[in-house]
């Protein structure tokens, strides 16, 4: 059983991209940059806007995610790739310190390993994931994530004095 | 001088001075093995192999053997102690044991049994209660993994090991090693090679199932259970088993010379050299090491229900087939 | 209990795993237990250090779930420390095995944030030093994938390559494996006058000993094709959801190569084929591999052949101070979709650096795929992802 990717204009099906989050949930501020279609959406309809890109635009590919501490609230980007030239990158915020966010782990598998590994490095808590532990710390004793920007090393430098 | 002489030939005497001079030859032949094995390996993947100590390497058995001897025995905290340091031993008794019925040369022979056959069959199946007691004493999982897979296996090759066995025995009507060579006789065409041609493939394919040799080493398996049932051992007991594997491997050779090539029958009439044949036994069971060692380095491993598969469904029947073919020849041509 | 597992409403233990801790006594349908074992992360034929719990039924694997972070560095969190060119050593340490993609990838990051002019030869070197990298990675993991089938000897002829090349890059770059070659805004050095003919010598001897040394002694054998063939098969949907890139995925059938769908660099200008397989076992990335050495030597020779005079370093700054927003850098490593995702706040460390690592992803396969397959089959579907230790552990 082949898998379809899609095929045809780039421009073009970036367009129906773009129509199809617009139409589905009315997000006017999204935009084409390049061969980029620009996403934000508000940390609820994550599942609902992926969901999307996947079943109706046929999207095969969640390359990764990427959550920024922006010390206050969280920026969770999901970079999506339709494998022929186009892609999806779905942003949304967090606010406060301690995140909650649907995950998306029924919608694209791969991403189970990709929320552990934000749940490692930051807390999020992706709620209904199936499987959420630590990839890389101690899965017990250890209370900190090391990638929030409050966790502070020994190194810190400054490169102030440079020029 | 004479008395002296007498005194050595009477029998128990006789007896515990050729044992004693197989054991020797044994522990020195594992020595050489691991060396030749090194070498082999080594010029068959592009390197030198061992050429540090004394000329070209030569002395590095001798090294090795220091540096087991020197190294501390661990054995693991919760092992069954008496069945972890009885396996080396159940595995080495076999291996040597063996050897007292081979003829080496016209006459050379520990014990002209006349059960010879039989004797070589019961023997080797009992290393696998080594091997299983290994695995067993270890308290390993991969240990246990590589006992159980070490005890099927060699159990289920016991079955075409034998069965390749029984046209000789039919072709030769005599148990006794001393006999089969002596059937030979001292052309090569007329070795048994030819005549049990199917019997010659499947016992050396069981050979080296039986002497755990790739492409059979699943009870090692080093890449999925890192050395199998002896992984836990280590210095003096696993030389000890290590010493076993390659005496056995060495006895395998010796037992499919004796049986399909000959035994030390010179490969031509006028290359008789009386007394000193060993030499032709010496090569034949060289040649059969190197191919073992050349195999173990070119091939992958089987996995289990393959091996089981190609034990069972091909070896055998190959087997029976082939024993009613020589059956039927020996009924149409007698003698 | 830990502060964060009260907030995540559902903490559940993967599947069976939860049974068993449910039903303590949980026993199969023969009254007999289930054996657990581990394997890693000091087994010797472990790519890594990989832990694998495992649960066995005799030698079929029931469970397989992988533990990481033996090699765990926070190289992300490192990078957040360092100015903008100190991160490139940092990311050879990621995949050691092909670690001019990593570089090539931080720094195609780190570009789409300057908006800098490349100099067309350094582009030229970039690609030729990854596609060799991609040669000296591609053909020792056939190797260890013999390695782990039980053939030692072919290992050993796939390193002699991989010395081979590695002396080609210590002529160019200094380092026979932590490079720091591709910098923000070109390579660091010229290539030597002597090394475009040296590389060129090598390829030609290369291609005269592929066929026999790395296909005639191992695609024929019959061990090697009963132990790999329908071992690790997935379909194409299976290595879709599974996020699989690479190899792996193009195993199963699916045309997806970064180089030629999200062109970067020179890749456009150059001709290659994506390779594509049906079978998607593990024989089928072994033929894959195969054919994607072959390809990379025919873009190494197109480089070659193409290479412009000129600079090698673009007209950049000392200090590298990038405007706000997101850098991403999106190259084929021999493992996969390598990507780096840069997020800069307009100093001149980058704010956030996160990577995308071909082995870290690839290897969710092995809790899906494993199960129900023998033993001995883990370790040639770890030869089928090929993951690297330093990649998946970051």
């Amino acid at each position: 059983m082949a898998v379809t990717l899609p095929e045809g204009d780039l421009q073009t099906r970036l367009e129906s991209y773009l129509d199809g989050f617009k139409n589905r949930h009315g997000l006017e501020e999204s935009v084409v940059e390049g061969n980029v279609v620009r996403v934000a959406v508000e940390p609820g309809f994550v599942p609902a806007v992926l969901a999307t890109a996947r079943e109706a635009l046929g999207i095969m590919h969640l390359a990764f995610i990427t959550v920024v501490d922006r010390m206050g609230s969280f920026e969770v980007h999901y970079e999506l790739l339709d494998l022929r030239g186009g892609i999806v990158r779905v942003k949304t915020t967090i606010q406060g310190e301690e995140p909650v966010i649907d995950t998306v782990t029924n919608i694209y598998p791969t991403a189970n390993w990709h929320e552990r590994e934000a749940y490692d490095m930051f807390g999020v808590a992706f709620k209904g994931h199936p499987d959420l532990r630590r990839t890389y710390m101690w899965q017990d004793h250890f209370d900190h994530h090391p990638l929030l920007k409050s966790f502070e090393i020994s190194t810190r430098r400054t490169f102030e004095g440079l020029r | 001088m004479q008395t002296v002489l007498n005194l050595l030939e009477m029998e128990p005497i006789r007896f515990f001075i050729a044992f004693g001079a197989i054991l020797f030859l044994v522990l020195n032949l594992a020595a050489i093995l691991v060396m030749a094995e090194r070498k082999v390996a080594g010029y068959i993947q592009l390197r030198y192999g061992p050429n540090r100590v004394g000329w070209r390497g030569i002395l590095q058995p001798l090294a090795d053997i220091i540096k087991l001897f020197t190294k501390e025995n661990v054995a693991p905290g919760r092992a069954d102690l008496w069945i972890f340091l009885g396996a080396p031993i159940a595995l080495f008794i076999p291996a040597v044991l063996v050897w007292i019925v081979i003829p080496f040369a016209p006459g050379a022979v520990v014990a002209d049994l006349n059960v010879a056959i039989l004797f070589f069959v019961g023997v080797t199946s009992i290393g696998a209660l080594g091997v299983i007691m290994a695995g067993y004493g270890s308290r390993s999982s991969f240990s246990l993994l590589g006992a159980l897979r070490g005890a099927a296996q060699m159990i289920s090759y016991e079955v075409p090991l034998i069965l390749s066995l029984l046209g000789i025995v039919m072709l030769t009507g005599s148990l006794s090693l001393v006999d089969v060579v002596n059937a030979q006789g001292d052309t090569f065409w007329s070795w048994y090679f030819l005549p049990q041609f199917p019997m010659f493939i499947v016992f050396y394919i069981a050979g080296l199932a039986e002497v755990k040799r790739v492409p059979f080493d699943l009870p090692e398996g080093e890449s999925e259970i890192v050395g199998g049932f002896m992984i836990e051992y280590s210095g003096m007991t696993w030389a000890l088993i290590q010493a076993a594997e390659f005496a056995s491997m060495g006895l395998m050779s010796a037992i499919t010379t004796t049986l399909f090539l000959g035994g030390w029958q010179p490969p031509l009439p006028f290359l008789d050299l009386g007394q000193f044949n060993w030499f032709w036994f010496g090569i034949k069971t060289a040649l059969i090491m190197f191919t073992f060692q050349w195999i173990r380095w070119s091939m992958p491993r089987l996995r289990m229900d393959q091996l089981m598969d190609f034990g069972w469904k091909i070896l055998v029947p190959a087997c029976l087939i082939w024993l009613f073919v020589t059956a039927g020849v020996m009924l149409i041509i007698p003698g | 209990m830990l502060k964060d597992e009260k907030r995540v409403e559902s903490i559940t233990l993967s599947g069976r795993e939860s049974v068993r801790l449910a039903n303590p006594d949980v026993r199969d349908e023969f009254g007999l237990e289930t054996l657990d074992m581990n394997m890693g992360p000091q087994h010797p034929a472990m790519h890594g250090l990989l832990r694998l719990i495992l649960e066995l039924d005799g030698e079929t694997v029931v469970r397989c779930d992988p533990v990481m972070g033996y090699l765990h560095r926070c190289q992300e969190k490192i990078a957040e420390n360092r100015m903008y060119p100190a991160v490139i050593p940092l990311t050879d340490r990621l995949d050691y095995f092909a670690n001019m993609h990593n570089e090539h990838g931080y720094v195609l990051a780190v570009e789409d944030l300057l908006d800098v002019e490349i100099p067309p030869r350094a582009e030229y070197i970039r690609v030729l030093m990854c596609e060799l990298m991609r040669l000296a990675s591609h053909i020792p993991s056939l190797g260890f994938l013999m390695l782990e089938l039980g053939a030692f000897t072919p290992i050993l002829y796939c390193f002699r390559e991989r010395e081979r090349i590695q002396t080609i890059f210590e002529a160019v770059t200094g380092a026979r494996m932590m490079f720091h070659y591709i910098r923000i805004g070109g390579v660091k050095a010229d290539l030597p006058p002597d090394i475009p003919q040296k590389i060129w010598d090598y390829i030609e001897g290369l291609e005269q000993r592929f066929q026999s040394d790395f296909v005639d002694l191992i695609q024929g054998n019959e061990i090697f094709i009963s132990r790999t063939r329908g071992v690790g098969t997935m379909s194409q949907e299976k290595a879709l959801e599974m996020g699989l890139t690479g190899p792996p995925l193009r195993c199963t059938g699916v045309d997806f190569d970064i180089r030629r769908d999200y062109p970067y660099s020179i890749y456009p200008e150059l001709e290659f084929d994506v390779i594509t397989d049906q079978a998607g076992d593990v024989e089928a990335s072994y033929r894959v591999r195969i054919a994607e050495a072959l390809q990379s030597i025919r873009l190494i020779k197109q480089c070659l052949e193409k290479m412009p005079e000129g600079e090698v370093m673009g007209d950049l700054g000392r200090r590298l101070r990038p405007a706000e927003g997101d850098g991403f850098g999106r190259v084929e490593s021999p493992r996969g979709e390598f990507s780096v995702h840069v997020v800069s706040d307009g100093s001149d460390t980058p704010y956030r650096v996160h990577y995308r690592d071909p082995s870290f992803c690839n290897m969710q396969l092995l809790q899906e795929v494993i199960p129900g397959h023998y033993l001995p089959d883990i370790m040639p579907i770890m030869g089928l992802i090929d993951p690297v230790s330093g990649g998946w552990d970051k």
